[in-house]
């Protein structure tokens, strides 16, 4: 082989590397960079602090309460999103009459921006001139502030959230659900498993591909997607009870514009991302079965 | 026709080049966007060689943000409207040309011609930075109607803290069940009103006379006896479900517990006057307006406005200020600040205009406009009640609104809330001051 068809692959993949090194790799190394600076908000005094940043968000408890907001939050709508997913699919992948109708209204929140489900969901929340707020109060007689007392705004949050995420979801297990053949399920039938056993048994670990790679998305967007939803909904509070780390972030970064400690806390995430995906491929994708 | 083309196009570079163009950034939503673009166009009706770009750059604080991106990128705009509790961080910045500076070498205007007690937020150490333009202050709005159906003379609003939880006590009204279904007042859960209730008390927010003294403040004092005056009062008339607090910094929330009469009394901005008079009038209510309630009839304070206020930017070439200042003046004349005021409700800042009003006798017809003037006119001037000055402001706002969710959820007692706000605002400080050593 000559030198050049040697080249060859290298010439080609320089556009994505560039495009990858511009708005990834740069921008993650000034980050790196920046939390060991405190800059002023106008970036025209700038000086090194070492690892103050990190030592402050560390000394204070507060952000500790941050950090298990933010697990408790994910884990919960992760683990949730996909245990709905995987029941609605089931019926989804019925031929009833009007499933293809239905499945369009299912996907609907998956196509609107995470600030418009957070509006909806407000609107709907509101104390006094809320529809679901008038549903409750009609049928239970109480009147709750969904959006302003504990822990109702945390699970408002949790529950805008897994509605919005669970299309997603959905999408896989049905084309998982569809590419199963139907000679495993009818000679599980003939052996007298039951519907449950069918699912649980048989489609579940069949779908565990799936199962793993949805787990690792969803986990990745409620961790630095769900900024949206929680500053439309509730900002964070009451009481910083809805004050995830990206929130956090967020707000030091752009309300507070104390870039330092923001960047340490991207810093932190990070390296909170990477422990559990390295741990997660290590040990759960043993259990995973691939056709 | 290649030729007509090409000529068109030297043509209409010529006269671009006659003209400047200066970019101008705001924070008005709504209704404003379009008002502002409309008093925009009328002043490159006679000013043909300024063009103007008006772009509505979101909230007070995103537009702060994107000043901030501009300013590091380079290509920040000529004009921008900063919020109040950004002031002292964009002097920090070093990125504007003090108003006072093109005041002096302009001789058709004198600073004399402005509110004192307006430019006097603007100025710090000596020296007015940034032009006001739309000046607010909370005020109090009652429902007038529902007033007299409980038995309360629509002509006396409460003054003070006990008059104003007798009020919401005779405006409460509650259902079978014992659930609350009208509340006394409500308000936006935003730390701008405590800041305000402060102020009536004549009391500071941060040490070094309120950030006013020349140097920079370094402890935050807000957990005085007037902080924990203002705590106790809210929390209340929480606790007896005469207050509906909204989430946090909710205006439209606020506004429309208000006009669907759910609660009686609603603390805002003056910059909504209009809209309230008129929603009222549609949905078959009077609105009053009072000045803000006091812990007792001596107490003597004030108002801070709030609002926000214009900055020029520098690093453009001299004939851009230039013509960024001959807006930015246009802007606060009168016929322009009577046509703002009377639009939204934010007070003229500029004294001519309000003695025109005064002749025209719109007051008196209009009363409801003339509270927050008033209450600003009658404010005792210092340092409290010119407004703190503090870098970290926004992020003090946000201890505050945390610590008062803390107190009325039962978590924290008040002084235990607010000695805590204050620790946080001062390790805040603290943090800010490091870098300007």
């Amino acid at each position: 082989m000559s030198w050049k068809s040697k080249l060859t692959p290298y010439l080609l993949l320089i556009p994505t590397f560039i495009v990858i090194i511009i708005f990834i790799y740069w921008p993650a190394a000034y980050s790196f960079k920046l939390s060991f600076y405190q800059e002023s908000f106008f970036g025209n005094r700038s000086i090194f602090v070492g690892l103050d940043n990190f030592k402050d968000l560390f000394t204070d408890t507060e952000y500790y309460r941050v950090i298990l907001t933010s697990f408790i939050y994910s884990f919960s709508s992760v683990f949730l999103t996909i245990f709905i997913a995987f029941l609605i699919s089931q019926l989804l992948v019925q031929n009833i009459p009007g499933t293809r109708l239905f499945r369009l209204f299912i996907f609907a929140p998956y196509a609107i921006s995470p600030a418009i489900a957070g509006t909806l969901w407000s609107f709907l929340l509101t104390p006094t001139v809320g529809y679901l707020n008038y549903v409750f109060m009609e049928l239970f007689g109480i009147n709750t502030d969904w959006l302003t007392t504990t822990p109702y705004a945390f699970i408002a949050v949790m529950l805008a959230t897994i509605w919005k995420m669970l299309p997603f979801d959905l999408i896989f297990y049905i084309a998982g659900l569809q590419s199963i053949p139907d000679s495993l399920l009818e000679s599980s039938m003939i052996d007298g498993a039951n519907l449950w056993q069918r699912m649980w048994k048989i489609k579940f670990p069949l779908l565990s591909p799936i199962t793993f790679y949805l787990f690792i998305m969803n986990f990745t967007t409620t961790m630095f997607a769900s900024f949206g939803i929680i500053d439309i909904m509730t900002k964070g509070g009451p009481l910083g009870t809805t004050t995830t780390m990206i929130y956090k972030l967020y707000l030091d970064a752009f309300a507070f514009q104390n870039n330092g400690s923001a960047a340490a806390q991207s810093i932190v995430m990070f390296a909170i991302m990477g422990v559990i995906t390295f741990i997660y491929f290590h040990n759960v994708e043993k259990s995973v079965h691939y056709q | 026709m290649k030729k007509l083309l090409v000529l068109l196009v030297v043509v209409l570079s010529i006269s671009m080049f006659a003209q400047v163009t200066i970019e101008f950034w705001h924070a008005m939503s709504g209704w404003r966007i379009e008002l502002l673009q409309n008093m925009a166009n009328d002043f490159m009706k006679t000013h043909p060689n300024i063009k103007v770009n008006v772009q509505y750059t979101g909230s007070y604080r995103d537009t702060f943000n994107k000043t901030v991106a501009a300013v590091k990128a380079g290509n920040a705009p000529h004009v921008v409207q900063i919020y109040d509790i950004g002031t002292q961080a964009m002097i920090d910045g070093g990125i504007a040309v003090p108003m006072s500076d093109l005041i002096e070498e302009d001789p058709n205007i004198d600073q004399g011609a402005f509110l004192e007690q307006v430019t006097n937020y603007y100025t710090v150490d000596g020296k007015m930075y940034s032009m006001p333009f739309n000046s607010s202050t909370a005020i109090l709005f009652y429902n007038k109607t529902m007033f007299k159906e409980v038995g309360l003379d629509p002509d006396k609003p409460p003054r003070t803290y006990d008059e104003l939880i007798e009020y919401a006590r005779k405006l409460q009204k509650k259902d079978s069940n014992g659930n609350v279904v009208r509340y006394g007042l409500t308000w936006p859960t935003h730390s701008w009103f405590f800041e305000q209730l402060m102020a009536v008390q004549n009391a500071p927010l941060v040490n070094n006379g309120n950030g006013r003294v020349g140097i920079r403040p370094t402890e935050a004092v807000f957990n005085s006896e007037a902080g924990k005056k203002i705590f106790n009062l809210f929390k209340t008339m929480t606790d007896e479900g005469l207050l509906l607090n909204t989430k946090r910094e909710d205006w439209s929330g606020a506004r429309q517990i208000f006009i669907s009469q759910k609660a009686g009394m609603v603390l805002y901005s003056t910059s909504d006057v209009k809209f309230f008079v008129e929603t009222a009038k549609e949905n078959g209510f009077e609105v009053g307006t009072a000045f803000l309630p006091k812990p007792d009839r001596s107490t003597q304070g004030g108002s801070v406005i709030g609002g926000g206020s214009l900055w020029i930017l520098k690093n453009h070439p001299k004939e851009e200020i230039d013509a960024a200042w001959e807006f930015v003046k246009w802007m606060t004349e009168p016929a322009q600040q009577i046509r703002w005021h009377l639009e939204t409700g934010y007070f003229p800042v500029r004294k001519d205009a309000i003695e025109k009003l005064l002749a025209e006798e719109f007051y008196s017809q209009h009363p409801n406009y003339l509270t927050a003037i008033m209450e600003l006119l009658l404010s005792k001037q210092t340092v409290n009640t010119n407004g703190a000055v503090m870098g970290v402001f926004p992020e003090t706002r946000e201890v505050i609104e945390t610590e008062y969710e803390n107190v009325i959820n039962g978590r924290k007692t008040v002084e235990r809330a607010l000695n805590d706000a204050a620790k946080t605002v001062t390790k805040a400080l603290e943090r800010y001051n490091r870098v300007f050593k």
